[in-house]
């Protein structure tokens, strides 16, 4: 079934079924773009194994580049009922942290309040249990949420919604992570 | 689709992409932005060849060339979709150097009228109100009701019962043009800003000390030494100010509010203060600063001696308000140490910041004696002077003139301003008409009082949530819908018919309610006539930011549908009421001749004109040659040379006769008398107001922008933890605000409420709450008072002393999707 690739990115969000129920996503599935013509492979999110269940803990991030090698993201348990969160808690949630206020690097999680941030940069905090939205500053996006699906005791990072910092495309301008 | 946030492209500029400039819409800083606009179809690529920006995708960090998802749009410009990014100006020598921008203005490009999506309700014709409902009519129609209704107001009535309500700060070209017909053809007083019932200063302490308001300039926030910043938080609502400016340059911020916001958090973390005060007390606080210094010796002599003014010189000054209240340092002096509310614990016991805070801020503000003084820079926003207006500005410029706090690099003692500053009159207010007095000496008109006391027949009311925007709305909103009940209503379209039906109205004592607008809004509800109005980016104009840097912006496309720019409103009905004056071609035409009316003040721009009528060139090109650095106002020409000035008062001259400074009686038994009769009654909390980070004013662009409504999709109400558990409220709790205790306009006892949701948080000390000042459906400013002969010597509302009674009054269903994490989290060094 072609669909455009917004349709499949909303897919994604608007049922939360492949995410909540832990259904692996169909990673080869033809996509359109907006006008109808077959997509090209640039338009297919990589499936990468990110982290393993067994070895997450509360409030303790790990780091990953998806989908292109630069992109750093964070995952993280956070420890309460995240939106859109997955594992047997639903609270693994990962994002982008290349603050899309300016791009300065976000790595102070605060499991405390749940937060990412502030930003070094212009002090930018993320609620990364409401999607990333901005709790306080000047980042003009919610930070790229990475969709996320578990396989047994693996994470899989299977495509990246919202535009990574300093892409025009967030699938285009560099080397894919393998 | 146009505007979903959640695309994961966005369109680069092809270089031969359209290329204008433009400065932000929102905060008084006013940073610049570049707007490239395309036809949708192309566009540019990865390369820095391929792209209009000239750089390299992916863009690196910080370079301030990165587009975001909402700094894209796609509008139809000359018939034909466009694609548009709007982008802070990466290039700007001034401001927001290296494209700094906040989530405000980073956002502008979802400000533009797309036709679908959340911005097509703009509203795009004229409309009468026939039976209650708001019917489309003509332009021809509409103008020949306003021009005739008010011909028929003035005539019969009188000047002053004719009234407009204009925005101050919009653009040049659009407050002059309403002031040529309010106050040069008119020559009503019956005339007041967005934010206040009566025209005049806002700071009238500080001008009494014979100091520009906006005299500094932000090379001044870098390169101070110690920041006391008092009654705004500079990161949410001056955002680029304070982190270019302020933070990079790392001065010692001692910051005073009675929130513990995110800049006080940044101050402490940094090794600075802050100085929590009560709510209303800020005479005291300043006050015993300035007691402490002197009393230690610690004042800034040289200045003193040599800059403010004697009593012979403070008898010889002819304004009232500087012979009343004018003080040289002895008369302070006498004053300060006559009072125990003064002394550090005195002052403590008032204002609930501990005595050796007290001490340890003039210790630090001065140098305490020891080494070179420290340069200050003083800067406060309407925290202090929409609490007690003369006393808190008095009181505040006492402390920048004991410290020789102005005139030279990072010494300053100002407002950071609360828009940008697009105001210039055509004509004097006609003061000697107004109705109001303060102990014989007239006083601009209370506006809202004059209305509700049944005055005023024709109200135009442009640009604004007027009811919202002032004290005890919901009494005044009730008031007004009295004057507009009296007498018929409109039940036909035809012209005639309807103007007989409005002049019957007005002829039975009621009033006639027209409202210029972009987007409907509450008080629009109202209007009998709506004119749609051209906004930001709809027209060529002019105008400052708080540091008195004047750019052009740039139009980007036509107003939507039938709206006209409002100077085009203001001429079309001028001419129609049969004044002279009003045949401009353009806006170039008006910011010409508007200039010699800003001879001599700050933002004097005649030698900009005189130096592009030298050269043959229309002016608007000529400060376009400045790029968004624009120049700073006043402008000089200089050896052929257009110059600015970067700050007021560098040659030490002041703004009285004698040229000199002074001190000002900040008088704190007036202010004790008012926090009892505004503060909070039994049973009832301090309801504080005012703006947060991710929102602006009365949000007609924030409520139709995803990222702004996901953060904010009601109003909220801070509430302490102490306090929240007392009352069995959690975040996310839908609360009931209410007051019966509130002032109306004519000094009744009214009631006030509205609702929000709790955001329980330390950020609000116990007794204390703070909620948005002017959320749609919610109108906070129902429990501030409406009354402004509390305050006769300058007519403003106590906005931010707010108060009333907290009850849960159920769930709001939000606390899974908002973010109620803690808005204070500051990083160290
Ligand atoms: S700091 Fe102010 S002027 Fe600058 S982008 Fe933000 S809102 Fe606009
Ligand atoms: S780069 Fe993160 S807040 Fe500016």
């Amino acid at each position: 079934m072609p669909m455009t690739r917004r349709e499949f990115l909303f897919a994604g969000v608007a049922t939360g079924a492949f995410v909540g129920a832990g259904i692996v996503l169909p990673v080869a599935i033809s996509l359109t773009d907006d006008d109808g013509n077959p997509d090209s492979e640039a338009l297919l999110y990589p499936r990468q194994r990110v982290a393993s269940l067994s070895e997450l803990r509360n409030g303790e991030p790990v780091f990953f580049d998806y989908p292109l090698v630069g992109q750093s993201n964070i995952l993280v348990k956070v420890g309460a009922p995240a939106e859109a969160g997955i594992g047997p808690d639903g609270d693994i949630v990962a994002f982008s942290n290349l603050c899309t206020h300016m791009g300065c690097p976000l790595i102070e999680f605060q499991a405390d309040h749940g937060v990412l941030g502030p930003c070094p940069c212009h002090f930018t905090t993320f609620d990364l249990a409401r999607d990333a939205q901005v709790t306080l500053g000047q980042a003009t996006q919610q930070l790229p949420r990475v969709l996320l699906t578990p396989d047994g005791d693996d994470i899989y990072a299977v495509g990246i919604l919202r535009l990574v910092y300093g892409y025009s495309d967030s699938l285009t301008g560099g080397e894919r992570v393998s | 689709m146009t505007n979903a946030a959640q695309s994961a492209s966005v369109p680069l500029p092809p270089p031969d992409a359209t290329n204008k400039q433009i400065c932000c819409e929102y905060c008084p800083v006013g940073c610049g932005y570049r707007v490239y606009s395309w036809p949708v179809g192309t566009q540019g690529g990865n390369a820095a060849d391929e792209n209009a920006l000239g750089v390299e995708y992916p863009a690196s960090a910080l370079s301030g060339r990165w587009i975001s998802e909402n700094m894209h749009t796609v509008v139809d410009i000359d018939g034909r979709d466009h694609n548009v990014v709007i982008i802070p100006d990466a290039d700007i020598q001034a401001v927001n150097i290296g494209g700094e921008h906040s989530i405000r203005g980073g956002a502008l490009a979802k400000k533009l009228y797309t036709g679908s999506g959340p911005t097509a309700d703009r509203l795009r014709t004229p409309y009468l109100r026939v039976r209650g409902d708001l019917v489309p009519i003509s332009w021809e129609m509409a103008s020949d009701l306003v021009a005739d209704l008010g011909r028929h107001v003035i005539d019969n009535y009188g000047e002053l019962a004719w009234g407009m309500k204009v925005y101050s700060y919009q653009f040049f070209q659009n407050t002059f043009a309403a002031t040529k017909l309010a106050f040069a053809s008119v020559g009503t007083p019956n005339y007041s800003p967005h934010h206040a019932p009566a025209e005049g200063d806002d700071t009238p302490g500080l001008s009494d000390a014979g100091i520009d308001a906006f005299g500094a300039a932000y090379e001044d926030f870098s390169e101070a030494d110690v920041l006391f910043i008092a009654g705004s938080d500079p990161y949410e609502t001056k955002t680029i100010a304070f982190t270019k400016w302020m933070v990079e340059g790392g001065a010692d911020i001692i910051f005073v509010d009675p929130r513990r916001t995110y800049t006080a958090s940044h101050a402490l973390a940094n090794g600075g203060m802050h100085l929590q005060l009560k709510p209303g007390t800020d005479t005291a606080l300043y006050s015993a600063i300035v007691r402490e210094i002197i009393d230690n010796g610690w004042e800034d002599r040289d200045f003193i001696d040599r800059y403010t003014a004697s009593r012979a010189e403070l008898d010889a000054e002819g304004g009232w308000r500087r012979q009343l209240f004018g003080r040289t340092f002895d008369e302070l002096r006498e004053y300060l140490f006559s009072r125990d509310e003064f002394t550090p614990d005195g002052a403590a016991a008032i204002t609930g910041v501990p005595a050796d805070q007290i001490r340890e801020a003039a210790r630090r503000l001065s140098g305490g004696g020891a080494g070179e003084r420290p340069k200050v820079a003083v800067a406060f926003e309407k925290g202090v002077y929409w609490s007690h207006n003369y006393e808190n500005t008095a009181a505040v410029a006492n402390l920048g003139v004991v410290l020789g706090s102005t005139g030279r690099p990072g010494r300053s003692v100002g407002r950071m301003g609360g828009h940008q500053r697009g105001g210039q009159s055509a004509a004097g207010y006609p003061k000697d008409k107004s109705p109001h007095d303060y102990l014989g000496n007239k006083v601009e008109m209370d506006t809202e009082r004059w209305l509700v006391e049944g005055n005023t027949r024709f109200r135009w009311v442009v640009g604004q949530n007027w009811l919202g925007a002032m004290g005890a709305t919901q009494a005044l909103r009730e008031a007004t819908e009295q004057l507009l009940s009296v007498g018929p209503q409109v039940t036909s379209t035809d012209p005639d018919i309807a103007f007989d039906q409005l002049k019957a109205r007005i002829d039975a004592g009621g009033m006639v309610l027209v409202h210029q607008e972009t987007y409907h809004n509450e008080s629009t509800a109202l209007a009998d006539i709506i004119l749609p109005a051209g906004a930001w980016g709809e027209d060529d104009y002019v105008r400052n930011n708080a540091e008195r840097r004047m750019r052009l912006y740039q139009k980007i496309m036509d107003p939507p549908g039938d709206a006209k720019p409002d100077w085009q409103i203001f001429a079309m009905v001028a001419k129609k009421m049969g004044y002279d004056g009003f045949d401009w071609e353009d806006t170039n035409e008006i910011f010409e001749e508007a200039a010699p009316r800003s001879a001599g003040s700050r933002k004097d721009w005649l030698a900009l004109v005189e130096f592009a009528q030298a050269e043959g060139r229309r002016t608007h090109d000529v400060l376009l040659d400045f790029g968004t650095t624009g120049i700073q106002t006043p402008i000089k020409l200089e050896d052929g040379q257009l110059v600015g000035t970067p700050r007021l008062h560098a040659d030490l001259t002041f703004k009285s006769d004698s040229g000199k400074a002074n001190f000002v009686f900040a008088d704190w038994d007036e202010v004790a008398k008012r926090n009892d009769i505004l503060g909070p009654a039994d049973g009832e909390m301090w309801v504080l107001n005012g703006r947060v980070n991710e929102l602006w004013n009365n949000l007609s662009d924030f409520t139709r922008r995803k990222i702004a409504d996901d953060r904010w999709p009601m109003n909220w109400l801070e509430i302490h933890p102490d306090d929240a558990a007392a009352m069995g409220i959690e975040s996310g709790d839908l609360v009931s605000i209410e007051s019966d205790n509130v002032l109306d306009q004519v000094g009744r006892t009214v009631t006030g409420s509205f609702t929000a949701v709790a955001y329980v948080s330390d950020i609000v000390p116990p007794g204390v709450t703070f909620t948005y000042f002017m959320f749609p459906g919610s109108p906070a400013n129902s429990v501030v008072s409406g009354d402004t002969t509390l305050q006769p010597i300058n007519l403003r509302y106590n906005f931010k002393l707010g108060k009333g009674r907290v009850r849960k009054i159920g769930t709001t269903g939000l606390a899974e999707t908002m973010s109620f994490a803690p808005r204070n989290l500051a990083l160290g060094p």
